[in-house]
């Protein structure tokens, strides 16, 4: 562990950086300063961090003994007081224990890199200081809330990031699109929030303390607690409170409330309507925020927090099916999108419902393991789909794209090694394989080592993990022949063919995607070209990560994960999801568990093949053929279609009942406009002196003056 | 300085001063209405340095005299004035924070009004400083009268400025204000009468530990409650508070939202609780559920509106909502919730009126629809306002936060369907506070009148930036005010113990 005086410069530094670019493009004029601080101080926590996370894995004697028991010990450093009233207490700390370094290697690490390939993504934009700051801004709340000893800085930590991911999904402000893109992404996560909110508030309720120490302490021993204003101690798994006229498991009601909060951020089904919209936020910040960090702050909490779903059954079913649910949904929809940046981001939300299947059924290991190494490949992804928008014009739309490879050969190889590393190539038994081999593949044992074990719904995660794994690999195998080979599309083509606006004219949505020339207009239909070196070091680092961090890690964060959680995830006495997996290995009849996900795999890069590869009008049919299942995928199951007419509507409609009907017509009409036209034919008759309203409060204080001696008056003569 | 009475000179302090420009004013003789520029601009400035004065000397109070460890009433003056009542002044925790509110934010407004205010000056100032002093006595007073005389006569400079510097529609919004006060207020006179003659004194100390009977209690929290909901205000007597928004001056909205509105809460804190704590209980569904109804149907309403300040207006009455459901959960959470929301709101709603007032005083609109795009050509301004806008929207690390989480914490203690419905509102507040910054701010500027609009001035950055500062450090520092107000809030909630 590193000293307290950089774990504090690895968490506030980037504030303070933020602080000091927002500042210093007033004072000096110029974005030189904000770029070099931002990149400067996140790139050295960056490497700070991962020298911490090395130096603990080796500490641990790696793939070693893992009988050593659990301690759950934290390094905690007081930063300041916050909160302290009636219980209701909470400080601004850091907590450094393995679910917290694991974070902030991640998070300093990825967004590191993502500053300095913003050096050569954003160079032509007018605003680089403002984009920067809130790069550190964003990267200085994440670690807050990774870092936070209670749930209120986890909360700071969350909404601030809510903050920067709208500021920066909205950052070309003069287009509607990123602006409507980036409320809904924050309306959402409110939306998400109210649960988390209300979660606190019944933690607080149950336990008296909203710091994570005492009340997962009190879970994990089973403590007699005496709810707020209750007259009676009761071991804290039991006790029962009354929630909207229903009465209910408190850690049931806590386990359900943090995770809405939880869907929300990670976009999990029903509250994923905001990630593919995030997509207009330049790209850089889909890879920092929308794919590798803030999206898994949901993953992050609930496996923070597994005592509750330890003992909240229902709640880590909720879990489950829905991180099932999503995995399969998202990955549905992925399938039929055209713009490059939306088929990540689907992708991103299938991936994250793998790991809260994982969390539901109990392998929290396995669902921080894949947080890890998809964090990775998949900014790897999103900055290599960068790379090709930039050298592409901005072009996103892969109808328009085609054989980028020819020119973006280094970029087409990143890419390469991130599409294989999210289909999760790799030989079973073996340590051949890419990161996401042996994450997701983990994954997937978990859940089916949980269904053996009668785990409620795992066996529909397992199958839902194997489908998602196929589509997986069909789409993102589509989006590498779609952008990188066959022929090469006129870089314009929407703009002049007029066969190609037949196929714009049917999908609006894309047209929003693709003009993101803002401010800096290229010639268009220039050659492509590839990307300059300052963005391709981070690829190639991450490159690195997709490759090795699932072998490196996969030993001491998944399969020994005991010595290296160090008790931090908690398992309660009976789940025995993790260990299951070795019975199975052992087992032969289950071998095809190992298999089934390369087998899909395969299949899923096979049909790829065959129809975007050799036949590459083949996508292109079954787009124009309209059929119902690829309508319902294209237009993303009418999420919003549906939530327009319903809540949206009624949001309105709701507020000019409200206010045209309830305030105009009822109170003031019945109130004050109907009093008032009484008291001017009134006043009228009675007097034509007094005029405006002065008078109106004369007459009041002298009425009360009168009132007031009268009453002392009778008082003082009454009394004698 | 144990013999001075600081409460009382930093209570007239401003009136004092308003009579010395008043005198000054007419020495010199310039006659108000064509005053010369530079004249006006000195009497503005005058009236700043006064109410400056007025904060050094409450900041004093606070610093040299206030003991946080003292629960009870400090500083007090006792002065016999006639019969059993007395000129009774002092403050607790729960006052003393409302004190330094009001001497915060009148300097501000002042300074605030430099570009808006052009005619009659003289009498602009001399009537913001009697509303100060006014204010301030209404938060010292210590008798039921004396308070009835400063509260009651503080709406006159409130009815003047808007009815003098105000907009087009302001005779309707005074008569409206009017009306309603009306109402509350004869109930809360008589109210008080009743319980002078009852309870042989008109001493808060002594009331507080008089113990009405439970019937009688009833009928006393109603005539007070009714007035304190206007003042609020809470739903369904809040449509005075939009147009009296809309047609005060930029400073009269500031004011107005800063610290008038506070008076409600203050009075449910002052009187309903400590002295009617049986009836408190006995209404505790029917403020819960007015409590959440203004969040949630003045949330929702503000989002249909086309005017930025009835926006925040509605808004503001939202904010209210968390205020009163806090004070009634009868927890140390929600009460100090309530209190530290009743400040916070003061930082950020004085701030927002004052964003408003910048843009009004270039454009002269506040039609949302007329803006748009101003991010570009205003980046302070905009910075300026988005902190406002995710104050009022309560994110985590501003003020803003600490009194809504606290508040809703305090309810969900209480009854779980409260907090359940203030969270609906902490949604809402989002929707219409991101659509408002959107229309003004974001997207191109379309409107011809917003070409070449300049930047915060310097005057404008002095007046924004100690509310900026506020909404900051007390959302990441909130027990610089926790440690004030704990010892008071506890003191009330005495009564509530077993509840």
């Amino acid at each position: 562990m590193l000293s307290d005086f950089l774990l504090i410069f690895i968490v506030l530094g980037p504030g303070l950086a933020a602080l000091i670019g927002g500042l210093s493009k007033p004072l000096t004029g110029r974005d030189g300063l904000a770029m070099i601080v931002t990149t400067g101080t996140v790139g050295l926590a960056g490497i700070l961090s991962l020298v911490q996370l090395f130096t603990y894995v080796a500490g641990l004697g790696y793939g070693g003994d893992h009988s050593e028991a659990a301690h759950h010990g934290a390094h905690i450093i007081h930063l300041m007081n916050w909160v302290d009233v009636g219980g209701f207490k909470a400080d601004w700390t850091i907590r450094v224990d393995a679910m917290s370094m694991v974070m902030m290697a991640v998070i300093t690490s990825v967004s590191g890199l993502v500053h300095l390939y913003s050096w050569g993504y954003m160079s032509e934009d007018p605003h680089r200081a403002r984009f920067f700051t809130y790069l550190s801004l964003f990267t200085f709340t994440m670690l807050m809330l990774v870092v936070a000893d209670n749930f209120l800085q986890l909360f700071f930590g969350w909404e601030g990031v809510g903050l920067a991911s709208y500021l920066l999904i909205g950052f070309w402000y003069q287009k509607p699109a990123p602006n409507d893109a980036a409320i809904k992404a924050f309306v959402t996560n409110r939306v998400g929030d109210f649960g988390l909110a209300l979660g606190i508030m019944a933690v607080f309720f149950l336990f008296g303390s909203i710091e994570f120490a005492p009340v997962l302490e009190a879970i994990r021993e089973n403590a007699m607690v005496t709810p707020f204003a209750f007259a009676e101690a009761a071991p804290a798994r039991d006790v029962a409170i009354e929630f909207l006229g229903y009465n209910v498991r408190a850690l049931e009601l806590i386990g359900v409330l943090l995770f809405i909060g939880a869907m929300g951020k990670s976009a999990q089904l029903f509250l994923h309507v905001w990630l593919p919209d995030a997509m207009e936020g330049p790209t850089p910040v889909s890879a920092l925020i929308h794919a590798a960090t803030m999206v898994t702050a949901g993953v992050y909490l609930v496996c923070l927090i597994s005592p509750i779903y330890e003992y909240a059954p229902g709640a880590a079913a909720m879990v489950t099916v829905v991180g099932a649910l999503t995995a399969l949904f998202a990955a549905t929809v992925g399938m039929a999108q055209n713009d490059i940046k939306r088929v990540i981001a689907y992708s991103t939300c299938s991936q994250l419902g793998y790991m809260f299947f994982a969390a539901g059924v109990g392998a929290y290991e396995a669902a921080m393991f894949h947080l890890f190494t998809h964090a990775f490949f998949k900014a790897l992804l999103f900055l290599g789909a960068g790379s090709v928008i930039h050298g592409n014009h901005h072009e996103q739309d892969m109808r328009n794209l085609g054989g980028v490879w020819r020119y973006q050969k280094f970029t087409y190889g990143a890419m390469l090694i991130g599409t294989i590393a999210i289909i999760g190539l790799g030989i079973p038994h073996t340590s051949f394989g890419f990161a996401g081999f042996f994450s997701k593949d983990g994954i997937i044992e978990s859940a089916f080592s949980a269904s053996q074990q009668g785990v409620p719904f795992a066996s529909l995660a397992f199958w839902a993990g194997i489908g998602a794994a196929l589509l997986t690999s069909f789409y993102s195998w589509r989006l590498i022949y779609m952008t990188f080979h066959g022929p090469r599309a006129e870089a314009d083509a929407g703009h002049a063919h007029d066969g190609d606006a037949v196929v714009h004219a049917d999908d609006d949505h894309s047209h929003d995607g693709h003009n993101h020339d803002d401010d800096h207009d290229h010639a268009h239909g220039g050659e492509p070209h590839e990307s300059p070196l300052v963005m391709l070091v981070p690829l190639a680092l991450l490159s690195v990560g997709a490759i090795f961090a699932g072998l490196y890690f996969y030993d001491p964060m998944f399969h020994h994960g005991d010595a290296f959680w160090a008790g931090a995830l908690y398992h309660a006495a009976d789940n025995n999801v993790i260990h299951g997996i070795e019975d199975i290995k052992h087992d032969h009849a289950f071998e095809w568990v190992f298999w089934a996900p390369l087998v899909v795999t395969v299949i899923g890069f096979l049909i790829a093949t065959f129809t975007y590869f050799f036949n590459r009008g083949f996508g292109k049919r079954i787009a124009d053929g309209r059929g119902p299942l690829h309508l319902l995928f294209e237009n993303k199951w009418y999420f919003d279609e549906i939530y327009e007419v319903t809540i949206v509507r009624l949001t309105r409609w709701l507020g000019d009942v409200f206010w045209k009907i309830g305030d105009i017509k009822l109170i003031n009409g019945l109130g004050p406009d109907g009093v008032s036209n009484l008291t001017k034919w009134g006043a009228r008759r009675i007097s034509a002196m007094h005029s405006g309203y002065l008078y109106h409060y004369a007459f009041v204080i002298i009425g009360a003056a009168i009132l007031f001696g009268g009453v002392l008056f009778i008082r003082n003569g009454g009394v004698g | 300085m144990g013999g001075i009475p600081i409460l009382s000179l930093t209570t007239f302090l401003p009136a004092v001063g308003a009579l010395v420009i008043m005198l000054i004013s007419a020495a010199t003789g310039s006659q108000s209405s064509d005053e010369s520029e530079t004249g006006g601009r000195n009497t503005l400035l005058a009236g700043t340095f006064v109410s400056l004065m007025t904060f050094a000397a409450a900041v004093a109070a606070y610093a040299l005299e206030f003991d946080a460890g003292d629960a009870g009433y400090q500083m007090v003056e006792d002065v016999a004035w006639f019969g059993n009542i007395h000129y009774k002044m002092g403050v607790d925790g729960i006052s003393m924070p409302l004190v330094l509110l009001t001497a915060f934010l009148t300097p501000l407004c002042l300074l605030a009004s430099k570009s808006g205010i052009k005619t009659r000056i003289t009498e602009y100032v001399v009537a913001f400083l009697i509303l100060e002093t006014l204010v301030i006595g209404v938060f010292c007073a210590l008798d039921l009268f004396l308070f009835y005389i400063f509260f009651e006569a503080g709406l006159i400079p409130m009815f003047i400025i808007i009815g003098v510097w105000g907009g087009a529609n302001r005779i309707y919004a005074a008569f409206k204000f009017f009306l309603y006060t009306l109402l509350g207020s004869l109930f809360m006179l008589v109210a008080m009468v009743y319980m002078y003659v009852v309870a042989g004194t008109s001493d808060f100390v002594a009331l507080e530990q008089f113990e009405f009977a439970k019937d009688a209690q009833v009928w006393l929290w109603l005539a007070f409650f009714a007035s304190f909901a206007v003042k609020m205000p809470i739903w369904p007597v809040h449509t005075w508070l939009p147009d009296a928004h809309v047609q005060a001056p930029t400073a009269g909205s500031v004011i107005l939202a800063g610290i008038l509105l506070k008076l409600g809460a203050y009075g449910l804190l002052r009187f309903s609780l400590p002295m009617f704590p049986d009836a408190s209980i006995l209404f505790q569904p029917l403020v819960f559920g007015l409590s959440v109804i203004a969040i949630v149907y003045a949330s929702l309403v503000a989002f249909r509106q086309e005017d930025m300040k009835k926006m925040i207006a509605y808004s503001s009455v939202a904010h209210m909502g968390f205020v009163t459901l806090g004070i009634f959960s009868f927890n140390e959470i929600g009460v100090q919730g309530a209190v530290f929301q009743m400040l916070s709101h003061g930082f950020i709603s004085s701030a927002l009126f004052l964003i408003v007032g910048v843009v009004y005083d270039r454009v002269h609109t506040r039609e949302i629809a007329e803006y748009g795009g101003l991010a570009a050509k205003m980046p302070v301004y905009a910075a300026f306002f988005m902190l406002f806008t995710m104050g009022n929207v309560g994110l985590p690390g501003t003020s803003g936060f600490v009194g809504e989480i606290m508040s809703m914490t305090g309810g969900f203690m209480a009854e779980r369907w409260v907090a359940v419905g203030a969270a609906l509102g902490v949604i809402f507040s989002a929707i219409y506070m991101l659509r408002l910054y959107r229309e003004t701010m974001f997207g191109k500027a379309t409107n011809p009148k917003l070409e070449g609009i300049a930047d915060v001035n310097a005057t404008e950055v002095v007046t924004l930036l100690p509310l900026a500062i506020a909404t900051i450090v007390f959302g990441v520092a909130p027990w610089l005010i926790f440690n004030m107000t704990e010892g008071a809030v506890l003191r009330i909630l005495l009564p509530f113990a077993g509840a």
